[in-house]
């Protein structure tokens, strides 16, 4: 094979479509659905994905909490029911003990309260009571106003830290700075707002106001109810050794014998990530399916396409090889035909997946606000992807009808009519 | 008997076919010589085996049985891939159905045995143009086969099986398809090619086609009848 005769296959190849263009476009249209699934999905992953890397880079991922309750939720759930809760003086306890770690901060936790800022009203915030190191993580910072201190915790000041969402909510135009706000009836001063950390699948996070942990406990009391301490390693490497020293320095302050389990679970934003690789594995399931299922239905018509194309074609098979094609070039001229088939099928479901992705991207959000980690644009490696499967798909599709081509004999072949 | 060089060297070919549980034979013991510039006419009725050896002579099919060679290589035992490449590079075929690629104009037709040759394009343009106005079609190089007629066609196939440089053209009843004053031209151009120095074999069952020639084979079931030079060829 020659790199001549290459180029003049593609020729041929492209011409041969060009004679039959609506036959051609029909054939490749299962190619187009099997490309444009792929695409797609793993555009809605991508976005997911890097949305998802971005909350968990805000959150920390330097961040342990020590729970009463397991994150990955599931099976520990009934387990973690019977434990004990985690009091304040554990916490301060910890606190005092814990040696390797960069900030450690206590945060009691109330599901279900509710803000009021004149007329407007937002149920079901998560009121968090923690201290003025936890506005030193990066869960903590704010894009407007400050945290507040520690001065301010240690008189139990009434000022509040407001979720993004929150924020937004109760004050649609903006302004929260040195408002007043009622929780669950007390007044609180608005003395920042936290950035915007959530994406789909963990708007919670700006569900969320932070006071002093003072004034949470005068508000709801020191009892029933079990403490969260945060803890913040300072760097990923120093994870595993302050995850190590603090499960110690918890065990001995609960009186866990040395053969029994931990009766606190250690949370990390991995937990999550866990439950992200879940859907994940089911959002490519589904997808995967669907795109081996149109796969076939391309290959199918493709090759029966080529078929047909063989066979019309057997006289001009027949001229070619009694002029001096080799039962290769013939091969060759018929895998490249369904390649470029199938690479045109590509390009077409491209163009049609910009289209969708910019459109959806561009107008989804303005309804649904969860949809905002869409990109607008196709991450560069699916289109390589896409074209590097488009082709095999060709060649997958090809190979049958061109050894049936190249296999003929070129007597019968010229004689055919 | 000839000082030229030889061409093609026949020694006892046969072909059988097996039909079914009877065994045909197509050719029995053919023994034949082709000198180069040699103007050959194979004549015989149909089923006298003539098809059978011009495709045996045109590398399109083996012999089972006898050893052919084809300017010196013995072509009996080639494999597909080397009897690919001795018909692109020793053989011009013509054919009475012109055999053109339909959707492809005359220049590029005449291209194709270039291509699988591996020449590049500039090259391979040249050579097919000079090949087209050597048989008289300079007015119709991007032309389809469709826009030509049939003795243009012709002649587009003629330039075909002539842009290699082949060592023989080797003809199909190239006139069977075209009225008889066509027919003439075409036969007239043959003899041209053959004065210039080329070697032609065509296959014919017309004694008027066969008359031009300078040397006529004639078969019959498999056999040669007689092999006789024609003194009156011109």
């Amino acid at each position: 094979m020659t790199l001549v005769e290459f180029k003049e296959t593609i020729v041929i190849a492209i011409d041969a479509m060009k004679g039959n263009k609506l036959r051609s476009l029909l054939a490749s249209l299962g190619v187009v659905i099997g490309i444009s699934t792929v695409i797609l999905m793993g555009w809605v992953l991508t976005g997911l994905q890097s949305a998802m890397d971005e909350t968990f880079r805000m959150i920390g991922v330097d961040i342990l909490y020590i729970d009463k309750w397991d994150w990955a939720g599931g099976k520990n759930w009934k387990l973690a029911r019977q434990r004990k809760d985690i009091t304040f003086e554990q916490a301060d306890l910890m606190m005092e003990r814990l040696a390797n770690a960069e900030l450690i901060f206590p945060t009691a936790r109330d599901w279900g309260g509710s803000i009021k800022h004149e007329n407007l009203i937002f149920n079901g915030i998560t009121i968090i009571g923690t201290t003025s190191n936890h506005g030193l993580t990066s869960a903590g910072e704010t894009i407007e106003g400050r945290y507040f201190t520690q001065f301010e915790e240690s008189i139990h000041s009434k000022v509040v830290v407001l979720g993004h969402k929150v924020y937004t909510t109760i004050f649609p135009d903006g302004n929260a700075l040195n408002q007043t706000i009622k929780i669950n009836g007390h007044k609180f001063l608005v003395i920042g707002v936290i950035r915007k950390q959530g994406t789909m699948f963990f708007d919670f996070i700006d569900n969320q106001v932070f006071i002093p942990v003072g004034s949470f406990v005068s508000m709801y009391g020191r009892h029933n109810r079990s403490i969260s301490i945060g803890i913040k390693a300072g760097s990923e490497e120093m994870l595993d050794e302050v995850r190590e020293e603090a499960r110690g320095i918890m065990r001995s302050i609960r009186n866990v014998s040395p053969e029994a389990e931990d009766d606190f679970s250690i949370n990390e934003t991995k937990a999550f990530e866990n439950q992200v690789a879940t859907l994940k594995l089911y959002v490519w399931g589904i997808g995967i399916g669907m795109t081996i299922l149109s796969f076939i239905v391309g290959i199918i018509g493709i090759m029966n396409i080529m078929f047909v194309s063989v066979t019309e074609r057997t006289k001009e098979i027949g001229i070619r090889m009694a002029i001096g094609a080799k039962r290769r070039s013939i091969l060759f001229q018929f895998i490249v035909e369904s390649s470029t088939l199938c690479f045109v099928g590509a390009i077409i479901s491209l163009i049609i997946c910009s289209g969708i992705t910019f459109a959806v991207a561009t107008i989804l959000p303005k309804f649904v606000e969860e949809a905002g980690f869409l990109t607008p644009y196709l991450p560069f490696q699916l289109l390589l992807i896409a074209s590097i499967v488009s082709i095999f798909v060709g060649i997958l599709s090809g190979i049958i009808p061109a050894i049936r081509a190249s296999n003929l004999n070129p007597i019968d072949a010229l004689r055919f009519e | 008997m000839n000082d030229k060089k030889l061409i093609i060297d026949i020694e006892n070919i046969s072909k059988l076919y097996h039909m079914g549980v009877e065994t045909v034979y197509a050719l029995r013991d053919i023994t034949l010589q082709i000198h180069e510039n040699e103007y050959v006419a194979i004549m015989g009725p149909s089923g006298s085996g003539k098809s059978t050896l011009m495709n045996i002579l045109g590398c399109l099919d083996t012999p089972t049985g006898g050893k052919y060679l084809f300017g010196g290589e013995d072509v009996s035992v080639m494999d597909d891939d080397d009897l690919a490449d001795i018909r692109n590079r020793k053989i011009g075929f013509v054919f009475q159905t012109f055999n053109l690629l339909a959707r492809a104009t005359a220049i590029k037709n005449v291209e194709l045995p270039l291509v699988y040759s591996g020449r590049p394009s500039s090259q391979r343009h040249e050579t097919a143009k000079k090949a087209l106005i050597d048989v008289g079609l300079e007015d119709r190089i991007t032309h389809k086969p469709n826009e030509l007629s049939g003795g243009q066609r012709q002649r587009v196939a003629i330039a075909r099986a002539l842009v290699t440089n082949p060592s023989i053209i080797l003809a199909d009843e190239p006139t069977g398809n075209l009225d008889s004053k066509t027919g003439e031209e075409i036969i007239a151009l043959f003899r041209d090619l053959w004065h210039k120095g080329n070697t032609i074999i065509l296959v014919t069952h017309e004694e008027e086609i066969a008359r031009h020639a300078n040397r006529i084979i004639r078969l019959r079931d498999g056999l040669i009848e007689r092999d006789e030079l024609n003194q009156k060829a011109g």
